[in-house]
Protein backbone atom coordinates (compact mmCIF):
# COMPACT_ATOMS: atom_id res chain seq x y z
CA UNK A 1 0.00 0.00 0.00
CA UNK A 2 1.32 3.41 -0.83
CA UNK A 3 0.89 6.29 1.54
CA UNK A 4 2.34 9.72 1.09
CA UNK A 5 2.39 12.67 3.40
CA UNK A 6 2.36 15.79 1.31
CA UNK A 7 4.53 18.69 2.35
CA UNK A 8 2.81 22.06 2.47
CA UNK A 9 4.64 23.10 -0.67
CA UNK A 10 3.56 20.10 -2.75
CA UNK A 11 0.55 20.16 -5.01
CA UNK A 12 -2.22 18.22 -3.29
CA UNK A 13 -4.50 17.77 -6.28
CA UNK A 14 -1.63 16.58 -8.46
CA UNK A 15 -0.74 13.94 -5.86
CA UNK A 16 -4.38 12.96 -5.52
CA UNK A 17 -5.22 12.67 -9.20
CA UNK A 18 -1.82 11.37 -10.34
CA UNK A 19 -0.99 10.59 -13.93
CA UNK A 20 -3.86 9.26 -16.01
CA UNK A 21 -1.73 6.68 -17.81
CA UNK A 22 -0.58 5.12 -14.52
CA UNK A 23 -4.01 4.52 -13.02
CA UNK A 24 -4.90 0.89 -12.29
CA UNK A 25 -7.80 -0.95 -13.86
CA UNK A 26 -11.01 -0.91 -11.87
CA UNK A 27 -11.56 -4.09 -9.86
CA UNK A 28 -15.35 -4.52 -9.82
CA UNK A 29 -15.10 -7.89 -8.10
CA UNK A 30 -13.97 -6.41 -4.80
CA UNK A 31 -17.22 -4.82 -3.63
CA UNK A 32 -19.23 -8.04 -3.62
CA UNK A 33 -16.58 -9.89 -1.65
CA UNK A 34 -16.27 -7.10 0.91
CA UNK A 35 -20.01 -6.97 1.37
CA UNK A 36 -20.21 -10.74 1.85
CA UNK A 37 -17.36 -10.54 4.37
CA UNK A 38 -19.21 -7.83 6.30
CA UNK A 39 -22.51 -9.73 6.16
CA UNK A 40 -20.87 -12.92 7.45
CA UNK A 41 -18.95 -11.04 10.16
CA UNK A 42 -22.09 -9.32 11.44
CA UNK A 43 -24.00 -12.62 11.44
CA UNK A 44 -21.25 -14.32 13.47
CA UNK A 45 -21.34 -11.53 16.04
CA UNK A 46 -24.98 -10.56 16.38
CA UNK A 47 -27.02 -12.92 14.25
CA UNK A 48 -29.71 -11.07 12.33
CA UNK A 49 -30.13 -7.58 13.80
CA UNK A 50 -33.36 -5.67 13.30
CA UNK A 51 -33.33 -3.17 10.42
CA UNK A 52 -31.27 -0.12 11.36
CA UNK A 53 -30.42 -1.53 14.78
CA UNK A 54 -26.69 -0.78 14.55
CA UNK A 55 -25.33 2.46 13.15
CA UNK A 56 -21.61 2.60 12.42
CA UNK A 57 -20.26 6.08 11.72
CA UNK A 58 -16.74 7.13 10.81
CA UNK A 59 -16.06 8.14 14.41
CA UNK A 60 -16.97 4.62 15.57
CA UNK A 61 -14.27 3.01 13.45
CA UNK A 62 -11.61 5.70 13.51
CA UNK A 63 -12.08 7.29 16.91
CA UNK A 64 -13.67 10.57 17.83
CA UNK A 65 -11.74 13.84 17.84
CA UNK A 66 -10.73 15.35 21.12
CA UNK A 67 -13.65 17.53 22.02
CA UNK A 68 -12.89 21.13 21.23
CA UNK A 69 -16.32 22.21 22.33
CA UNK A 70 -18.92 24.08 20.35
CA UNK A 71 -16.32 26.44 18.89
CA UNK A 72 -14.49 23.56 17.21
CA UNK A 73 -17.74 22.19 15.83
CA UNK A 74 -18.66 25.59 14.46
CA UNK A 75 -15.21 26.06 12.97
CA UNK A 76 -15.45 22.69 11.22
CA UNK A 77 -18.92 23.40 9.86
CA UNK A 78 -17.92 26.84 8.60
CA UNK A 79 -14.78 25.55 6.88
CA UNK A 80 -16.88 22.80 5.27
CA UNK A 81 -19.05 25.55 3.79
CA UNK A 82 -15.96 27.41 2.61
CA UNK A 83 -14.85 24.28 0.78
CA UNK A 84 -18.19 24.20 -1.06
CA UNK A 85 -17.90 27.86 -1.98
CA UNK A 86 -14.31 27.29 -3.13
CA UNK A 87 -15.41 24.44 -5.42
CA UNK A 88 -18.20 26.68 -6.75
CA UNK A 89 -15.57 29.29 -7.60
CA UNK A 90 -16.97 31.79 -5.12
CA UNK A 91 -14.48 33.89 -3.17
CA UNK A 92 -16.30 35.55 -0.26
CA UNK A 93 -15.13 39.04 0.60
CA UNK A 94 -15.18 37.99 4.24
CA UNK A 95 -14.69 34.23 4.76
CA UNK A 96 -16.51 34.16 8.09
CA UNK A 97 -19.56 36.09 6.90
CA UNK A 98 -19.71 34.10 3.67
CA UNK A 99 -19.42 30.78 5.46
CA UNK A 100 -21.99 31.82 8.07
CA UNK A 101 -24.47 32.78 5.35
CA UNK A 102 -23.89 29.48 3.58
CA UNK A 103 -24.27 27.53 6.83
CA UNK A 104 -27.56 29.24 7.62
CA UNK A 105 -28.88 28.49 4.13
CA UNK A 106 -27.59 24.92 3.95
CA UNK A 107 -30.71 23.42 5.50
CA UNK A 108 -28.64 20.84 7.36
CA UNK A 109 -27.07 22.40 10.42
CA UNK A 110 -29.85 24.35 12.10
CA UNK A 111 -28.51 23.61 15.58
CA UNK A 112 -25.09 24.99 14.68
CA UNK A 113 -26.66 28.03 13.02
CA UNK A 114 -28.52 28.73 16.24
CA UNK A 115 -25.30 28.24 18.22
CA UNK A 116 -23.51 30.70 15.95
CA UNK A 117 -26.22 33.29 16.46
CA UNK A 118 -25.86 32.98 20.24
CA UNK A 119 -22.11 33.69 20.31
CA UNK A 120 -21.10 36.89 22.08
CA UNK A 121 -19.05 39.48 20.23
CA UNK A 122 -15.71 38.33 21.64
CA UNK A 123 -16.23 34.64 20.80
CA UNK A 124 -17.55 35.59 17.40
CA UNK A 125 -14.50 37.72 16.62
CA UNK A 126 -12.18 34.93 17.72
CA UNK A 127 -14.04 32.39 15.59
CA UNK A 128 -13.99 34.76 12.61
CA UNK A 129 -10.21 35.10 12.91
CA UNK A 130 -9.78 31.32 13.10
CA UNK A 131 -12.04 30.73 10.10
CA UNK A 132 -10.13 33.35 8.09
CA UNK A 133 -6.86 31.56 8.86
CA UNK A 134 -8.28 28.19 7.85
CA UNK A 135 -9.75 29.72 4.69
CA UNK A 136 -6.33 31.05 3.69
CA UNK A 137 -4.79 27.57 4.07
CA UNK A 138 -7.64 25.94 2.17
CA UNK A 139 -7.34 28.26 -0.80
CA UNK A 140 -3.57 27.96 -0.78
CA UNK A 141 -3.49 24.14 -0.63
CA UNK A 142 -6.45 23.38 -2.87
CA UNK A 143 -6.37 25.07 -6.25
CA UNK A 144 -9.59 25.72 -8.15
CA UNK A 145 -11.02 22.38 -9.26
CA UNK A 146 -11.89 22.18 -12.96
CA UNK A 147 -15.48 21.21 -13.72
CA UNK A 148 -14.31 18.38 -15.97
CA UNK A 149 -13.23 16.52 -12.82
CA UNK A 150 -16.90 16.37 -11.75
CA UNK A 151 -16.39 17.73 -8.23
CA UNK A 152 -19.11 16.67 -5.80
CA UNK A 153 -19.31 18.20 -2.34
CA UNK A 154 -20.61 16.76 0.92
CA UNK A 155 -21.70 13.42 -0.52
CA UNK A 156 -23.31 11.35 2.22
CA UNK A 157 -23.03 7.59 2.42
CA UNK A 158 -25.51 5.42 4.24
CA UNK A 159 -24.78 1.85 3.23
CA UNK A 160 -26.95 -0.93 4.65
CA UNK A 161 -25.31 -4.31 5.21
CA UNK A 162 -26.50 -7.54 6.81
CA UNK A 163 -29.99 -7.07 5.42
CA UNK A 164 -30.16 -3.51 6.72
CA UNK A 165 -29.42 -4.50 10.32
CA UNK A 166 -26.19 -2.51 10.23
CA UNK A 167 -25.95 0.82 8.44
CA UNK A 168 -22.53 2.30 7.70
CA UNK A 169 -22.45 6.10 7.66
CA UNK A 170 -19.93 8.59 6.40
CA UNK A 171 -19.63 11.85 4.53
CA UNK A 172 -17.02 12.74 1.94
CA UNK A 173 -16.18 16.42 1.74
CA UNK A 174 -15.02 16.41 -1.88
CA UNK A 175 -15.19 13.71 -4.52
CA UNK A 176 -13.42 14.04 -7.88
CA UNK A 177 -13.56 11.91 -11.01
CA UNK A 178 -16.28 9.86 -12.64
CA UNK A 179 -16.87 6.21 -11.82
CA UNK A 180 -17.77 3.69 -14.48
CA UNK A 181 -14.61 3.75 -16.61
CA UNK A 182 -12.08 1.01 -17.17
CA UNK A 183 -9.47 2.66 -14.96
CA UNK A 184 -9.99 3.88 -11.41
CA UNK A 185 -10.17 7.65 -11.27
CA UNK A 186 -12.43 8.58 -8.34
CA UNK A 187 -10.59 10.46 -5.59
CA UNK A 188 -11.92 11.35 -2.16
CA UNK A 189 -10.76 14.29 -0.07
CA UNK A 190 -11.54 14.78 3.60
CA UNK A 191 -10.93 18.28 4.92
CA UNK A 192 -10.37 18.67 8.64
CA UNK A 193 -9.71 21.71 10.79
CA UNK A 194 -7.67 19.72 13.29
CA UNK A 195 -4.07 18.55 12.99
CA UNK A 196 -3.77 15.22 11.16
CA UNK A 197 -3.60 12.16 13.39
CA UNK A 198 -3.67 8.40 12.87
CA UNK A 199 -7.46 8.44 13.17
CA UNK A 200 -7.73 10.53 10.04
CA UNK A 201 -6.03 7.80 7.99
CA UNK A 202 -8.36 5.21 9.51
CA UNK A 203 -11.27 7.46 8.66
CA UNK A 204 -10.05 7.63 5.06
CA UNK A 205 -10.01 3.83 4.91
CA UNK A 206 -13.60 3.77 6.13
CA UNK A 207 -14.67 6.30 3.51
CA UNK A 208 -12.91 4.27 0.80
CA UNK A 209 -14.85 1.20 1.94
CA UNK A 210 -18.15 3.09 1.88
CA UNK A 211 -17.47 4.44 -1.61
CA UNK A 212 -16.58 0.94 -2.81
CA UNK A 213 -19.74 -0.60 -1.38
CA UNK A 214 -21.90 2.19 -2.68
CA UNK A 215 -20.59 2.43 -6.25
CA UNK A 216 -19.39 -1.11 -6.73
CA UNK A 217 -15.87 0.00 -7.57
CA UNK A 218 -13.00 1.15 -5.36
CA UNK A 219 -11.81 4.74 -5.60
CA UNK A 220 -8.33 5.48 -6.86
CA UNK A 221 -7.01 7.48 -3.92
CA UNK A 222 -8.13 9.05 -0.68
CA UNK A 223 -6.63 12.10 0.97
CA UNK A 224 -6.99 14.20 4.07
CA UNK A 225 -6.12 17.88 4.26
CA UNK A 226 -5.68 19.75 7.50
CA UNK A 227 -6.53 23.42 7.26
CA UNK A 228 -4.84 23.91 10.63
CA UNK A 229 -1.35 23.61 9.20
CA UNK A 230 -1.77 22.68 5.54
CA UNK A 231 -0.50 19.12 6.04
CA UNK A 232 -2.03 16.46 3.84
CA UNK A 233 -1.83 12.72 3.45
CA UNK A 234 -2.66 10.85 0.25
CA UNK A 235 -3.15 7.08 0.06
CA UNK A 236 -3.71 4.67 -2.79
CA UNK A 237 -6.77 2.50 -2.33
CA UNK A 238 -6.12 -1.22 -2.64
CA UNK A 239 -7.52 -4.51 -1.42
CA UNK A 240 -5.40 -4.47 1.74
CA UNK A 241 -6.71 -1.08 2.78
CA UNK A 242 -10.30 -2.15 2.20
CA UNK A 243 -9.78 -5.41 4.11
CA UNK A 244 -8.40 -3.40 7.05
CA UNK A 245 -11.48 -1.18 6.85
CA UNK A 246 -13.80 -4.20 6.96
CA UNK A 247 -11.94 -5.53 9.99
CA UNK A 248 -12.30 -2.17 11.70
CA UNK A 249 -16.04 -2.03 10.99
CA UNK A 250 -16.52 -5.47 12.52
CA UNK A 251 -14.55 -4.45 15.61
CA UNK A 252 -16.72 -1.36 15.88
CA UNK A 253 -19.82 -3.55 15.70
CA UNK A 254 -18.41 -5.58 18.61
CA UNK A 255 -17.97 -2.43 20.66
CA UNK A 256 -21.38 -0.99 19.77
CA UNK A 257 -23.15 -4.23 20.62
CA UNK A 258 -21.30 -4.51 23.94
CA UNK A 259 -22.49 -1.04 25.03
CA UNK B 1 -48.46 -9.26 -6.66
CA UNK B 2 -45.73 -7.74 -8.78
CA UNK B 3 -42.06 -8.46 -8.44
CA UNK B 4 -39.84 -6.06 -6.53
CA UNK B 5 -36.33 -6.10 -7.86
CA UNK B 6 -33.59 -5.06 -5.50
CA UNK B 7 -30.15 -4.22 -6.89
CA UNK B 8 -27.11 -3.43 -4.77
CA UNK B 9 -24.41 -1.15 -6.20
CA UNK B 10 -25.70 -1.83 -9.72
CA UNK B 11 -23.76 -0.87 -12.82
CA UNK B 12 -25.38 2.03 -14.71
CA UNK B 13 -26.24 -0.28 -17.60
CA UNK B 14 -28.21 -2.54 -15.23
CA UNK B 15 -30.35 0.42 -14.12
CA UNK B 16 -30.91 1.59 -17.69
CA UNK B 17 -31.79 -1.94 -18.78
CA UNK B 18 -34.30 -2.17 -15.94
CA UNK B 19 -35.84 1.15 -16.94
CA UNK B 20 -36.07 0.28 -20.61
CA UNK B 21 -37.00 -3.41 -20.44
CA UNK B 22 -40.42 -4.40 -21.81
CA UNK B 23 -43.16 -4.63 -19.16
CA UNK B 24 -43.92 -7.96 -17.51
CA UNK B 25 -47.68 -7.37 -17.70
CA UNK B 26 -50.05 -5.27 -19.73
CA UNK B 27 -49.85 -1.57 -18.83
CA UNK B 28 -52.63 -0.59 -16.43
CA UNK B 29 -55.74 1.17 -17.67
CA UNK B 30 -55.90 4.20 -15.44
CA UNK B 31 -58.82 6.32 -16.67
CA UNK B 32 -61.45 4.60 -14.54
CA UNK B 33 -59.09 4.31 -11.60
CA UNK B 34 -58.39 8.06 -11.73
CA UNK B 35 -62.15 8.76 -11.59
CA UNK B 36 -62.67 6.49 -8.61
CA UNK B 37 -59.62 7.82 -6.83
CA UNK B 38 -60.74 11.41 -7.38
CA UNK B 39 -64.18 10.57 -6.00
CA UNK B 40 -62.64 9.02 -2.89
CA UNK B 41 -60.36 11.98 -2.32
CA UNK B 42 -63.16 14.49 -2.81
CA UNK B 43 -65.24 12.55 -0.31
CA UNK B 44 -62.44 12.63 2.26
CA UNK B 45 -62.84 15.82 4.29
CA UNK B 46 -59.41 17.19 4.93
CA UNK B 47 -58.07 20.31 6.48
CA UNK B 48 -54.49 20.37 5.24
CA UNK B 49 -52.30 19.81 3.39
CA UNK B 50 -53.67 19.85 -0.10
CA UNK B 51 -50.65 18.16 -1.68
CA UNK B 52 -49.95 14.47 -1.35
CA UNK B 53 -46.87 12.68 -2.60
CA UNK B 54 -44.77 9.57 -2.11
CA UNK B 55 -42.92 11.08 0.84
CA UNK B 56 -46.16 11.62 2.72
CA UNK B 57 -47.21 8.09 1.84
CA UNK B 58 -43.97 6.74 3.30
CA UNK B 59 -43.44 8.96 6.30
CA UNK B 60 -46.88 10.37 7.11
CA UNK B 61 -47.74 13.88 8.10
CA UNK B 62 -44.50 14.53 10.02
CA UNK B 63 -43.05 16.60 7.18
CA UNK B 64 -45.76 19.21 7.75
CA UNK B 65 -44.91 19.63 11.41
CA UNK B 66 -42.61 22.52 10.54
CA UNK B 67 -43.20 25.16 7.91
CA UNK B 68 -41.28 24.72 4.67
CA UNK B 69 -38.46 27.10 3.97
CA UNK B 70 -36.00 27.12 1.13
CA UNK B 71 -32.45 25.95 1.70
CA UNK B 72 -29.59 24.71 -0.45
CA UNK B 73 -30.69 21.18 0.38
CA UNK B 74 -34.27 21.83 -0.75
CA UNK B 75 -33.19 23.76 -3.84
CA UNK B 76 -30.64 21.31 -5.23
CA UNK B 77 -33.13 19.04 -7.00
CA UNK B 78 -35.13 21.72 -8.89
CA UNK B 79 -31.94 23.58 -9.76
CA UNK B 80 -30.12 20.36 -10.65
CA UNK B 81 -32.99 19.32 -12.91
CA UNK B 82 -32.88 22.70 -14.62
CA UNK B 83 -29.12 22.38 -15.05
CA UNK B 84 -29.55 18.96 -16.67
CA UNK B 85 -32.15 20.45 -19.01
CA UNK B 86 -29.63 23.09 -20.07
CA UNK B 87 -26.98 20.46 -20.63
CA UNK B 88 -29.29 18.29 -22.74
CA UNK B 89 -30.43 21.31 -24.75
CA UNK B 90 -26.80 22.18 -25.40
CA UNK B 91 -27.04 25.66 -23.92
CA UNK B 92 -24.40 24.72 -21.32
CA UNK B 93 -21.37 22.51 -21.73
CA UNK B 94 -20.68 21.39 -18.17
CA UNK B 95 -22.82 20.84 -15.11
CA UNK B 96 -21.42 23.34 -12.64
CA UNK B 97 -21.69 26.08 -15.25
CA UNK B 98 -25.20 24.89 -16.10
CA UNK B 99 -26.16 25.01 -12.43
CA UNK B 100 -24.81 28.56 -12.10
CA UNK B 101 -26.78 29.61 -15.17
CA UNK B 102 -29.91 27.99 -13.77
CA UNK B 103 -29.47 29.89 -10.49
CA UNK B 104 -28.96 33.15 -12.39
CA UNK B 105 -32.00 32.53 -14.60
CA UNK B 106 -34.16 31.68 -11.60
CA UNK B 107 -33.08 34.90 -9.87
CA UNK B 108 -33.63 36.88 -13.03
CA UNK B 109 -37.21 35.65 -13.36
CA UNK B 110 -37.90 36.71 -9.78
CA UNK B 111 -36.32 40.11 -10.30
CA UNK B 112 -38.58 40.66 -13.31
CA UNK B 113 -41.59 39.96 -11.12
CA UNK B 114 -42.26 36.53 -12.63
CA UNK B 115 -42.05 34.55 -9.38
CA UNK B 116 -44.56 34.40 -6.59
CA UNK B 117 -43.72 35.15 -2.98
CA UNK B 118 -42.19 32.06 -1.41
CA UNK B 119 -40.89 30.72 -4.73
CA UNK B 120 -37.34 29.46 -5.11
CA UNK B 121 -36.45 32.40 -7.33
CA UNK B 122 -37.71 34.94 -4.83
CA UNK B 123 -35.59 33.34 -2.09
CA UNK B 124 -32.50 33.10 -4.29
CA UNK B 125 -32.83 36.66 -5.58
CA UNK B 126 -32.79 37.97 -2.02
CA UNK B 127 -29.91 35.72 -0.92
CA UNK B 128 -26.25 36.76 -0.84
CA UNK B 129 -23.85 35.61 -3.56
CA UNK B 130 -22.40 32.94 -1.25
CA UNK B 131 -25.79 31.28 -0.86
CA UNK B 132 -26.37 31.31 -4.61
CA UNK B 133 -22.93 29.75 -5.15
CA UNK B 134 -23.69 27.10 -2.53
CA UNK B 135 -26.98 26.28 -4.25
CA UNK B 136 -25.20 25.97 -7.61
CA UNK B 137 -22.56 23.56 -6.33
CA UNK B 138 -25.13 21.47 -4.45
CA UNK B 139 -27.36 21.35 -7.53
CA UNK B 140 -24.42 20.28 -9.67
CA UNK B 141 -23.51 17.60 -7.11
CA UNK B 142 -27.09 16.28 -7.22
CA UNK B 143 -27.15 16.30 -11.03
CA UNK B 144 -23.76 14.60 -11.21
CA UNK B 145 -25.12 11.91 -8.93
CA UNK B 146 -27.96 11.24 -11.36
CA UNK B 147 -25.69 11.29 -14.42
CA UNK B 148 -23.21 8.89 -12.80
CA UNK B 149 -25.96 6.60 -11.63
CA UNK B 150 -27.17 5.97 -15.17
CA UNK B 151 -23.94 6.88 -17.03
CA UNK B 152 -25.91 9.43 -19.00
CA UNK B 153 -23.12 10.06 -21.51
CA UNK B 154 -23.27 6.42 -22.63
CA UNK B 155 -27.05 6.06 -22.50
CA UNK B 156 -28.24 9.48 -23.65
CA UNK B 157 -30.28 7.95 -26.50
CA UNK B 158 -32.18 5.63 -24.17
CA UNK B 159 -32.96 8.03 -21.33
CA UNK B 160 -34.46 11.44 -20.81
CA UNK B 161 -33.20 13.49 -17.87
CA UNK B 162 -34.35 16.89 -16.66
CA UNK B 163 -37.95 15.74 -17.00
CA UNK B 164 -40.68 17.62 -15.14
CA UNK B 165 -42.50 16.02 -12.22
CA UNK B 166 -46.02 14.64 -12.66
CA UNK B 167 -49.01 16.45 -11.15
CA UNK B 168 -52.65 15.48 -10.89
CA UNK B 169 -55.22 17.97 -9.69
CA UNK B 170 -58.18 16.11 -8.27
CA UNK B 171 -61.25 17.41 -10.13
CA UNK B 172 -63.66 19.07 -7.73
CA UNK B 173 -61.30 18.68 -4.80
CA UNK B 174 -58.62 20.68 -3.04
CA UNK B 175 -56.08 17.93 -3.44
CA UNK B 176 -53.11 17.80 -5.78
CA UNK B 177 -51.07 14.64 -6.21
CA UNK B 178 -47.36 15.07 -6.91
CA UNK B 179 -45.14 12.40 -8.42
CA UNK B 180 -41.38 12.76 -8.63
CA UNK B 181 -39.58 11.89 -11.85
CA UNK B 182 -35.86 12.32 -12.27
CA UNK B 183 -35.36 10.35 -15.47
CA UNK B 184 -37.48 8.35 -17.87
CA UNK B 185 -36.83 5.83 -20.57
CA UNK B 186 -36.82 7.60 -23.92
CA UNK B 187 -39.14 5.05 -25.56
CA UNK B 188 -42.90 5.41 -25.84
CA UNK B 189 -43.52 2.97 -22.99
CA UNK B 190 -41.02 2.38 -20.26
CA UNK B 191 -39.98 3.11 -16.74
CA UNK B 192 -39.38 6.18 -14.67
CA UNK B 193 -36.50 6.73 -12.27
CA UNK B 194 -36.69 8.56 -8.97
CA UNK B 195 -33.78 9.45 -6.68
CA UNK B 196 -34.05 9.78 -2.93
CA UNK B 197 -31.59 10.58 -0.12
CA UNK B 198 -30.57 8.07 2.53
CA UNK B 199 -31.64 4.45 2.44
CA UNK B 200 -35.01 2.96 1.53
CA UNK B 201 -37.45 2.82 4.44
CA UNK B 202 -39.92 0.08 5.22
CA UNK B 203 -42.58 1.72 3.02
CA UNK B 204 -40.30 2.53 0.10
CA UNK B 205 -42.28 0.17 -2.13
CA UNK B 206 -45.50 2.12 -1.49
CA UNK B 207 -43.73 5.38 -2.22
CA UNK B 208 -42.53 4.12 -5.58
CA UNK B 209 -46.02 2.96 -6.47
CA UNK B 210 -47.47 6.36 -5.60
CA UNK B 211 -44.96 8.08 -7.88
CA UNK B 212 -45.87 5.62 -10.61
CA UNK B 213 -49.61 6.11 -10.09
CA UNK B 214 -49.37 9.90 -10.30
CA UNK B 215 -47.27 9.67 -13.47
CA UNK B 216 -49.80 7.26 -14.93
CA UNK B 217 -52.91 9.33 -14.24
CA UNK B 218 -51.35 12.73 -14.87
CA UNK B 219 -51.46 12.21 -18.62
CA UNK B 220 -48.18 14.09 -18.93
CA UNK B 221 -46.52 11.34 -20.99
CA UNK B 222 -47.77 9.59 -24.12
CA UNK B 223 -48.09 6.32 -22.18
CA UNK B 224 -48.35 5.40 -18.53
CA UNK B 225 -45.04 4.20 -17.10
CA UNK B 226 -44.77 0.44 -16.90
CA UNK B 227 -42.20 0.35 -14.13
CA UNK B 228 -40.91 2.60 -11.36
CA UNK B 229 -37.28 2.45 -10.38
CA UNK B 230 -36.22 4.06 -7.13
CA UNK B 231 -32.56 4.80 -6.50
CA UNK B 232 -31.00 5.62 -3.15
CA UNK B 233 -27.47 6.59 -4.24
CA UNK B 234 -26.32 7.23 -0.64
CA UNK B 235 -26.97 3.57 0.07
CA UNK B 236 -26.13 2.15 -3.36
CA UNK B 237 -29.58 0.54 -3.45
CA UNK B 238 -32.01 0.41 -6.38
CA UNK B 239 -35.56 -0.96 -6.21
CA UNK B 240 -37.73 -1.62 -9.23
CA UNK B 241 -41.47 -2.32 -9.17
CA UNK B 242 -43.80 -3.13 -12.04
CA UNK B 243 -46.88 -0.99 -12.59
CA UNK B 244 -49.79 -3.23 -13.43
CA UNK B 245 -53.49 -3.30 -12.62
CA UNK B 246 -52.88 -4.67 -9.11
CA UNK B 247 -50.09 -2.34 -8.14
CA UNK B 248 -51.74 0.87 -9.34
CA UNK B 249 -54.84 -0.10 -7.37
CA UNK B 250 -52.68 -0.67 -4.33
CA UNK B 251 -51.06 2.75 -4.91
CA UNK B 252 -54.50 4.36 -5.07
CA UNK B 253 -55.42 2.76 -1.73
CA UNK B 254 -52.20 4.09 -0.24
CA UNK B 255 -53.06 7.62 -1.45
CA UNK B 256 -56.55 7.43 0.03
CA UNK B 257 -55.22 6.09 3.31
CA UNK B 258 -52.65 8.84 3.32
CA UNK B 259 -55.32 11.50 2.73
CA UNK B 260 -57.35 10.05 5.56
CA UNK B 261 -54.50 10.58 8.02
CA UNK B 262 -55.08 14.30 7.71
CA UNK B 263 -58.75 14.02 8.60
CA UNK B 264 -59.37 15.59 12.03
CA UNK B 265 -62.25 13.25 12.85
CA UNK B 266 -63.52 10.12 11.17
CA UNK B 267 -66.22 10.86 8.63
CA UNK B 268 -68.45 8.34 6.89
CA UNK B 269 -67.92 8.08 3.17
CA UNK B 270 -70.28 6.94 0.43
CA UNK B 271 -67.58 7.04 -2.21
CA UNK B 272 -66.92 4.15 -4.62
CA UNK B 273 -64.71 1.31 -3.46
CA UNK B 274 -61.32 1.12 -5.12
CA UNK B 275 -61.03 -2.64 -5.25
CA UNK B 276 -63.96 -2.94 -7.65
Amino acid sequence: MSSATIAPTDELVVALRGTGALRPRVDRGLAGGLRAWLDDGVFERVGVPLPGAIRVATRDVAGAPRSGGPAAMLRGALVAQLLRLHVAGCVPADPFDGAAAALAASGRDDALTALLAELDAEDRAQLAAEVAAHAAVLVDRLPLVPSRWSPRVGVRHQVPIAGGGVVLHGQIDLTLGEPGGTTACVCLLDVTTSVLEARHEEGLEHLALLATLRCGEPPLRVAALSTADGAAVVRDVDATMLADAVDRVLRAVDVLVAR
Amino acid sequence: MSTVRRLRSPAPSAIVDLLCAPPEAAPPATARLAEVLAARLVATPRAAPSRLDAFVAEYGAARFATAFRWSAKAARRPLGTGALRRLVAGTSRELLGAAREEVDATCDRAQRGLARRGALGTWLAAAPAEVRALCAVEAATWAWGLCHLVDYDAHAGRLAVGVPDAWFDVPGGRTTLHGRRDAMSAGVAGGLLRLRDGAPGVRAHDGLLVDGLVAAISGSAPCAPTRVVGAWPDAGVVLGVELDADTVRRAARVVVACAATFVPAAAPSAAPVLAA
